[in-house]
């Protein structure tokens, strides 16, 4: 009968790795040449959100064997907004199909903004899953008998990338339920041209829950982490997505996630990443690791000022552009040995 | 290049900061720079043999892995503690002590808040470059914690000391188990307190096959050592005892 407590004992070897790794320097000399970049400010179009400390920043890494490493305010809590958007376009995956999804949300990026009220006009889709139109479309093929069941589904699953229960922050709930005239336009636009269910009110309040989910630096990188790893969370080892449809995630990510930036991100930095008003990005290398990072001035597109340094950064100095194809020694992994002190 | 070395016992009472301490000043005596942390939290006990007084003490281990100072400032020159009386020669090495606290309140805080780590990585790296050390010995608080763990990943060499009881020889091999799985580089052992009348070079055999790695030293049970009651360097004090040469058999391996 295999020990069952192995697994104990692996997490604390993996965890004592970590602690003695070279990336752990790395992550900290980052979070030390950042912490006093105060460049951006912090997102004010609700209440909740403006009361975020702007000196908050957290940047964590988690390898797809497990291993991790935190620096600065990686527990503080913070809402996840628009990061939660391709992981709610892949619950839509897993429950009607690549076609079906993709009759309803288009793949295109527009290079506008987030909240921008615009369709394709041939097939009146959104663009993108990670536009709000595109988001609000995926909500709507979260699955459920009733608005309880279908909260608990988003949840779960939530639960599941992040390997720890997650709950919503009720007050930020309610104010951008209460605030979320323009969502609310959009989701009645896509409503009448039938791209969305007659329960779009009841969708609406679903996608105001997603946005409103708390995380902290650290879960950002173990969602990644679990993308990285074909859909297994590395820490728990629970399938939070099917392997085939990690690869949406990340395309939708690289080519639209950084909001109107996307592009120059995909040039310039080249890992698919998603980032959300609340200060948090996600980052996938794939194969590799997860990046999670939190800070919550925001520059005018919208973008975590100090985590787009910290990803740029580290993809520089380990060569994660996807499209690089220069030494393999740079990998990012390789950099979770721990080394002697000599 | 610095070595780091953890000196580790799966049980308490083996005479494990004993040999840390006489090694380290072995190594200090033959000119190297070389600095001990006892990082053994829960029991710290090695400053009392070089005599390091409480009273000297203003910042240790503690305050470093709660942010309140660096490393460096919690080490402390116990090289008056490796002097020879009798010699007119200075010595050319340096040793350093960082204890740990032995207030109530600090040992409390540490078990109740417990501490990043990964931060007695950090100190030891920077220990040794501020202090430009040829070595590093570790000191770790006996059986298994996270000190231990990290010391044995970060360590060049590990040294384990038992005596020839049953209990030790089962706690050994725990030891042993987690070192190979976190790919240590050397393991020697110390075999000490030694009974008279005992089978040496059985015993020897038997620890060696059990385990499959060298035992460096057969240490005998030593009144001498512990007539001096831990008041200090036993090798220092005696460099001519059984024990002190044995121990010194240790010493050359470890320059090397």
């Amino acid at each position: 009968m295999p020990d069952e407590t192995v697994p104990f004992l692996d997490a604390l070897l993996s965890r004592m790795k970590s602690a003695a790794s070279p990336l752990r320097d790395t992550v900290t000399e980052l979070w030390e040449k950042y912490r006093h970049l105060d460049d951006g400010n912090v997102a004010s179009y609700i209440p909740e959100l403006a009361k975020a400390d702007p000196k908050w920043f957290g940047i964590s890494i988690v390898s797809v064997n497990g291993q991790s490493v935190d620096a600065g305010d990686f527990e503080q809590e913070f809402t996840i907004q628009s990061v939660s958007k391709p992981f709610v376009f892949g619950m839509g995956l897993e429950e009607f199909g690549r076609d079906h999804v993709l009759s309803k949300i288009g793949v295109q990026p527009i290079g506008e903004a987030f909240n921008s009220i615009t369709l394709d006009e041939a097939s009146n889709r959104p663009f993108n899953p990670m536009i709000n139109a595109g988001a609000i479309a995926a909500a709507d093929l979260i699955a459920g008998k009733d608005f309880p069941a279908r909260v608990t589904h988003l949840i779960d699953t939530f639960g599941r990338y992040c390997g720890r229960p997650v709950h919503v922050n009720s007050s930020v709930y309610a104010s951008e339920r209460a605030t979320g005239h323009r969502n609310r336009a959009i989701g009645h636009l896509m409503l009448n041209f039938g791209m969305v269910g007659e329960r779009i009110e009841e969708t609406l309040d679903l996608y105001f829950q997603q946005c409103s989910i708390m995380v902290n630096s650290h879960d950002l990188a173990v969602m990644g982490a679990t993308l990285a790893h074909g859909g297994v969370n590395p820490l728990t080892g629970v399938r939070a997505i099917k392997a085939s449809y990690v690869k949406d995630l990340l395309s939708v990510m690289h080519t639209c996630g950084m909001y109107d930036y996307a592009g120059e991100w995909a040039y310039r930095v080249g890992i698919p990443a998603k980032s959300g008003v609340g200060g948090g990005v996600v980052a996938v290398v794939p194969g590799q690791v997860g990046i999670g990072l939190f800070s919550p001035k925001l520059d005018a597109k919208g973008n975590s000022v100090r985590a787009m340094k910290v990803c740029q950064d580290l993809s520089e100095k380990f060569g994660l552009h996807i499209f690089e194809c220069g030494s393999a020694e740079r990998s990012i992994v390789s950099q979770l040995s721990p080394v002697r002190s000599g | 290049m610095a070595k780091t070395i953890s000196v580790h016992s799966f049980r308490g009472g083996t005479g494990k900061s004993n040999s840390t301490a006489n090694l380290a000043s072995m190594l200090a005596r033959r000119g190297f720079r070389v600095a001990v942390v006892d990082t053994d939290i829960q029991s710290p006990g090695v400053h009392v043999l070089f005599g390091l007084s409480e009273d000297r003490i203003t910042h240790c281990l503690n305050d470093y892995l709660w942010g309140t100072c660096q490393i460096e400032q919690a080490a402390y020159d116990v090289t008056s503690a490796i002097a020879d009386a009798d010699s007119k020669e200075p010595a050319t090495g340096q040793i350093f002590l960082v204890p740990a606290s032995l207030k109530s309140g600090a040992i409390g805080r540490v078990l109740k808040e417990g501490y990043d780590v990964g931060l007695l990585h950090d100190g030891f790296r920077r220990l040794i470059q501020q202090l430009k050390l040829d070595y590093l010995f570790i000191d770790t608080h006996p059986g298994v914690n996270e000190e231990t763990l990290l010391s044995i990943i970060i360590s060049d060499l590990l040294i384990l000391v038992l005596r020839p009881d049953s209990q030790d020889f089962q706690g050994t091999s725990v030891t042993i188990e987690l070192a190979r799985r976190l790919e240590v580089a050397n393991v020697l052992l110390i075999v000490n307190k030694i009974p008279p009348g005992m089978d040496r070079v059985q015993l020897k055999q038997k620890v060696e096959s059990a385990y499959s790695a060298q035992v460096a030293a057969m240490l005998p049970l030593n009144n001498e050592i512990v007539n001096l009651a831990s008041s200090s360097i036993f090798a220092i004090k005696f460099p001519n005892h059984p024990f002190t040469r044995e121990l010194e058999l240790v010493a050359q391996a470890l320059t090397e």
